[in-house]
């Protein structure tokens, strides 16, 4: 189970603005700003940010449902995000993607078979139709829901269940990576956890590579390997779980993790670094380091110069004053 | 108006709210939808209680009944006692309730965007509430407007009185929502879902600055919440809801470290802590149910690991948990539950 070091997925650099192409350059929101990743098989990558900060924009980017502007993302080292030329039928069917709203992200007029069967039909993976309803009911068996289902609609299923139709049909092509952009934070607190176990269990046994994005830290550090944490569009932070939750190295890690509640009440006397105010717009980011209007180290620096992610081995951060990793 | 009743027999003041009995059924075409079955809430002057649930399980129609918003057609409100600062408001007027709403009990919601009136400056619409309610000349109330502004930490209050809401970030929209709620002290403020719509920096400055306001005004708080972690930032007790009814109430560390219903063990179980990853969340079964699908028994059996036979028999009453004070818990099993909390 300990995930290989051999990249399945990379983005190198990636920037996607979008924006009011009429109005000119200006104006546009740089929603990711030069995001680099890589993705290692059968691991998770966990990311976290708050809303607007670009994890949606990146999780479509890194399936192919949207193109960079510039930069490139690579499966097992082919490029294939960038350009104009369609995405490779072979990329499509290993890369797949789950959503946050399984109501709105599955056809309502589509019986559960044919959801799921969909993707097997575009890849010509099921021939006829016998093999058809075997391979959707196999899928169902896997993401714990009866085969006898299959031929009702997503309206008859409670939001833990639609969520589990939405994974089975992400897993019909026997994909390497499956992005899951906040597959839990749309449901019930009792059903979020048998929705993060089904998608560990899947891991471990059919050794997919997760990218699992969610503004629940704890959950993300519940189910990651790695951890990406972004703000305004870059990341901020990337490393081991156990490193960015234990010793965080950016200030807006810190600051992220002392504002999540935490279920203990005893916990609440702890040291808080509150930040003020709201994340600024994406329209107009400050210059250089993003996070630099509500940090508390901020220097003259910070607002000159935008800082790499970098970092002793595999725990980078992107501040020109990081804690040092201990 | 209905007079304040005198302190309570043991010398306290009377409860900032308490209700007993409440019942909440909505008529539908497709039937009728209990969707509140029996709720009993005490909150005492100054102190926060987090009413504790999923989605669906009755927290915003207890709310909405509290304040009197639903409209009378095809919903049927009933409750056995009801006062807020010792004021009955079962033996109220329809107006002598409107009053009371705004200045004795005022409620924050989710969506403060939609709360707001979007053709009025903030600082007329705080205003207001000193004319209406106060008889504040134009100035008098543009003065309070101002000063509410800088106590819930509005930047630069007196550039922005002049703005509308659409002009704000949603974070600062809920510190003008909140301004207007403890503009004339109520005794009771209900925040359903406050910060629920907001990113977790943003949720931890207005959880701070509620707490900050209740300490400083002695308003009693009751936040409606579906988070574990919320809850135990900021309520000194809890009361745990689930398909319409009260399963559990409790001083908030006593809850955590010793649930007393199995759905709220199940709940803890399910839930990581950031602080203590563990390789493992123990799932809960199912999912709520409707209201309307619930059995005669208890609406949690079919979901829990220790029900027996008389729990689908026999609906559990909220009843005090032998030696615990302070407590209640509605199951046929608390004493098995509070035992495991220790072995
Ligand atoms: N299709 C789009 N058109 C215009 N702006 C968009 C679009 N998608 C996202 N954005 C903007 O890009 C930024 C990042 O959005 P998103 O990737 O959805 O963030 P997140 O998923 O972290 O909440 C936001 O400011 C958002 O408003
Ligand atoms: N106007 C209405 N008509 C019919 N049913 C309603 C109405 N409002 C709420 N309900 C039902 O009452 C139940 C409780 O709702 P609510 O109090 O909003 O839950 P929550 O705990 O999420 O705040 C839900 O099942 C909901 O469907
Ligand atoms: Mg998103
Ligand atoms: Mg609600």
């Amino acid at each position: 189970m300990p995930p290989s070091a051999e990249p399945v997925l990379a983005a190198v650099d990636l920037h996607k603005t979008y924006g009011n192409r009429l109005l000119g350059r200006g104006g546009g929101v740089h929603a990711v700003a030069g995001v680099s990743l890589t993705l290692n098989a059968g691991e998770t990558l966990g990311i976290v940010g708050e809303s607007g900060c670009g994890k949606s924009t990146l999780a479509r980017m890194l399936v192919g449902l949207e193109r960079p502007d510039s930069g490139q993302v690579t499966f097992h080292g082919e490029p294939f995000a960038s350009g104009r030329g369609a995405i490779p039928r072979g990329v499509r069917r290993r890369v797949q993607m789950v959503f946050q709203d399984p109501l709105t992200s599955l056809n309502p007029r589509m019986t559960v078979l044919d959801i799921v069967a969909e993707p097997l039909d575009v890849h010509n993976l099921a021939t006829g139709r016998g093999a058809r309803r075997a391979r959707v009911g196999e899928l169902l068996e896997l993401v714990g829901l009866a085969p006898e289902l299959m031929n009702r609609f997503p309206h008859e299923f409670s939001g833990g269940q639609r969520q589990r139709i939405g994974i089975a049909r992400a897993l019909a092509t026997d994909p390497e990576v499956v992005v899951c952009d906040e597959p839990v934070s749309a449901l019930d607190m009792s059903v979020q956890a048998q929705v993060v176990n089904l998608l560990a269990d899947l891991q471990r046994t059919l050794g997919v590579a997760l990218v699992f994005i969610a503004h629940d830290l704890a959950v993300v550090r519940h189910v990651s390997h790695r951890v990406g944490v972004m703000y305004l569009g870059r990341m901020a932070e990337l490393g081991p779980a156990a490193e960015v939750y234990g010793a965080p190295a950016h200030p807006y890690t810190t600051a992220l993790m002392s504002a999540a509640p935490i279920p203990r009440p005893q916990a609440r006397h702890r040291e808080r670094i509150m930040l003020a105010g709201d994340p600024p717009s994406p329209v107009n980011p400050p210059s250089g380091c993003r996070f630099r209007t509500r940090c508390h180290k901020a220097q003259d620096l910070c607002a000159e110069r935008a800082p790499e992610l970098t970092g002793p081995g595999a725990h980078l951060a992107a501040c020109h004053f990081s804690v040092p990793a201990a | 108006m209905a007079r304040p009743v005198e302190a309570e027999a043991d010398g306290r003041a009377p409860a900032a709210l308490e209700i007993r009995d409440l019942r909440v059924t909505f008529n539908t075409s497709t039937g009728s939808v209990p969707a509140v079955r029996g709720v009993d809430l005490v909150i005492r002057p100054g102190e926060t209680l987090a009413l504790l649930g999923e989605s669906g399980s009755g927290k915003s129609v207890t709310a909405r009944a509290i304040m009197g918003l639903h409209d009378r057609g095809n919903v049927e409100v009933e409750m056995e006692h009801a006062t807020v600062g010792g004021r009955d408001l079962l033996a109220m007027s329809a107006e002598e309730r409107r009053l009371l709403r705004g200045s004795a009990m005022t409620m924050v919601f989710q969506d403060a965007l939609s709360a707001l009136n979007p053709v009025l400056t903030v600082g007329d619409q705080i205003g207001e509430l000193f004319r209406v309610h106060r008889g504040a000349s134009r100035r008098e109330a543009r003065e309070r407007a101002l000063e509410l502004l800088e106590l819930v930490g509005i930047p630069a209050a007196k550039d922005r009185v002049r703005d509308y809401p659409h002009q704000f970030s949603g974070g600062m929209r809920q510190r003008i929502l909140i301004a207007m709620a403890v503009a004339l002290e109520p005794a009771l403020l209900i925040a359903d879902e406050p910060t629920t719509a907001l990113d977790v920096t943003v949720q931890a400055q207005i959880l701070r600055l509620i707490d900050r306001l209740r300490q400083e005004l002695g308003t009693a708080v009751l936040l409606i919440t579906h988070d574990l972690g919320v809850a135990a930032e900021v309520a000194d007790r809890i009361a745990v809801m689930y398909a319409g009814r009260i399963v559990e109430t409790s001083p908030v560390d006593d809850l955590y470290d010793r649930p007393a219903h199995p759905y709220t063990e199940a709940l803890l179980a399910a839930i990581p802590d950031l602080e203590r990853p563990s390789s493992e969340l123990l799932a809960i079964p199912g999912t709520p149910p409707r209201p309307g699908a619930v059995g005669r028994g208890c609406a949690f059996a079919p979901r829990c690991s220790r029900s027996t036979a008389v729990c689908t028999e026999r609906l559990p009453l909220l009843t005090p948990v032998p030696g615990h004070p302070g407590r209640t818990a509605a199951c046929h099993h608390t004493e098995e539950v509070l035992h495991a909390a220790v072995s």
